[in-house]
């Protein structure tokens, strides 16, 4: 088991390359979606509006918030919630915004259908050789076109004193 | 800070851990993935795991692909299922449960997207690339929101935790399939077709393994906890479930195990210092559902 050890060394070499790293400065929106707020409350005013994936640097910790400055140099309170201390979803990010991209595009294949955006090419042409019917087809046309804006979401969360808007 | 330096390491040391994995050890990257895991660092406990995919021999899936075969699978789904149950207010209301939890879940990048399905059965499904379904059965036993939020959490773990791809990417192997890109899957409508049903047989009929499941419920009742839920609820929830067993079979064959099941949620909960904090919404819930079920 000679590799064995190498392998273990290599791990707590990279283990402690990371928490080293990790100390103190900087944190990653993990949320889809999050709002940067002037003081550490949920009624405090947005300062800004922060997408998944964006580098924040750590100004003060205080119990569930944490105030960062954003690479934009606009200073404010985030939910601990929201935040992570390592980069969210790894290399798939870039192809997940790909793929969002290009769904709606003829480069992806998908063909158009009545009333609604159509089915991807590919699960289109499995619906046929496993006659799905149109009202099943439509219905997974539709789940796949719904979409609930950011704002309904955090209306929710707030109604349900949730997240953020805990007390 | 991960620093240019420190992840320039990292990238060597991942490196190095593909050549260990080249070698046929799975043993390592099990063991290392612990490692990983126990030295708090979930994050890279899956990178290794994720990286085992890879050593594998095939590229993993991307997400593209992933949204093709999503849809593919919730087509049957749907189709097996009675369709999808046309109650478009109580279908916002569990989209936006559903969707709160998945704000904050460990692969917030993606859509997800919630549907009913006309059934009276117990069950839910999770299909890749965030098709998730409940039936309106499932619905009827629930009793409050923190316990839709933690049914859902755990279907938003079987996405994150990309158990379906696992399959998939397995049965693949086996066909000794060395590529398959939205490109393929147009090129070989056969081996496309082959390849969603199995999944779906895995799915609806067999069951995921064990393994899968309790991993599910581990990181569902997390996720629906970082939203503010009470995690207890899912407790409650189970042990409802485990009392109705005799009534309903499908659902105890996708889902078995109880014991272990509540015996995970419980660890997991005292573990992770998951906080009770009595949000349960009935009200809400009760509202949302009301008359609709
Ligand atoms: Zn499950």
């Amino acid at each position: 088991m000679n590799h064995r050890h190498a392998f273990l060394a290599i791990l707590v070499f990279m283990v402690t390359a990371m928490t080293d790293a990790a100390f103190g400065e900087t944190l990653y929106v993990s949320a889809k979606s999050a709002q940067l707020r002037s003081g550490k409350t949920s009624l405090d005013p947005v300062v800004a509006s922060l997408k998944i994936g964006e580098t924040l640097e750590v100004v003060k910790r205080d119990d569930r918030w944490v105030q960062v400055k954003t690479a934009k140099g606009v200073t404010g309170w985030i939910y601990s919630g929201n935040v992570s201390e390592s980069k969210p979803a790894g290399g798939d990010n870039e192809l997940a915004a790909l793929g969002k991209g290009f769904r709606r595009t003829e480069a992806s294949g998908v063909t158009a259908s009545a009333g609604a955006r159509g089915l991807d090419k590919a699960s289109e042409s499995y619906a046929n050789r496993v006659g799905i019917t149109q009202q099943h087809r439509d219905a997974v046309d539709r789940m796949t076109a719904n979409k609930i804006p950011d704002e309904d979401i955090q209306t929710f969360l707030k109604a349900g004193r949730l997240g953020e808007y805990a007390e | 800070m991960l620093n240019r330096s420190s992840r320039g390491l990292f990238v060597v040391g991942l490196v190095l851990l593909a050549t260990a994995g080249l070698t046929g050890c799975a043993e390592i990257q099990k063991a290392a993935e612990g490692a990983a895991r126990s030295s708090g660092n979930e994050r890279l406990a899956k990178t290794i795991h994720g990286g085992g995919t890879l050593i594998g021999g095939l590229l993993p899936i991307g997400y593209e692909e992933e949204q093709t075969i999503g849809q593919a699978i919730a087509l049957q789904v749907v189709a097996r299922y009675g369709g999808v149950y046309d109650q478009p207010d109580l279908t916002r209301y569990v989209n936006l449960v559903g969707r709160s939890v998945a704000l904050t879940c460990d692969r917030a990048d993606i859509e997800y997207r919630f549907a009913i399905l006309n059934h009276d059965s117990i069950n839910a499904f999770a299909a890749p690339a965030g098709y998730i379904f409940v039936t309106r059965g499932l619905l009827k036993t629930i009793k409050n929101e923190a316990e839709l939020a933690a049914v859902l959490g755990h279907e938003i773990g079987h996405v994150t935790q990309k158990h379906i791809l696992d399959v998939i990417q397995r049965s693949k192997q086996i066909a000794g399939v060395a590529e398959a890109g939205l490109a393929y899957a147009n090129k070989n409508p056969d081996a496309f077709k082959n390849v969603i049903d199995g999944a779906v047989k895995k799915l609806l009929d067999e069951g995921l393994d064990q393994g899968k499941e309790l991993e599910s419920d581990r990181v569902g009742v997390i996720f629906a906890s970082r939203v503010g839920y009470d995690p207890t609820a899912y407790e409650t929830f189970l042990d409802r479930l485990r009392t109705l067993k005799g009534d309903d079979r499908a659902f105890f064959k996708t889902h078995p195990d109880f014991s272990n099941r509540l015996s995970t949620v419980r660890s997991t909960i005292s573990e992770q210092k998951l906080k009770t904090t009595g949000i349960l919404l009935a009200d809400r819930f009760t509202r949302s559902s009301n008359g609709a079920l």
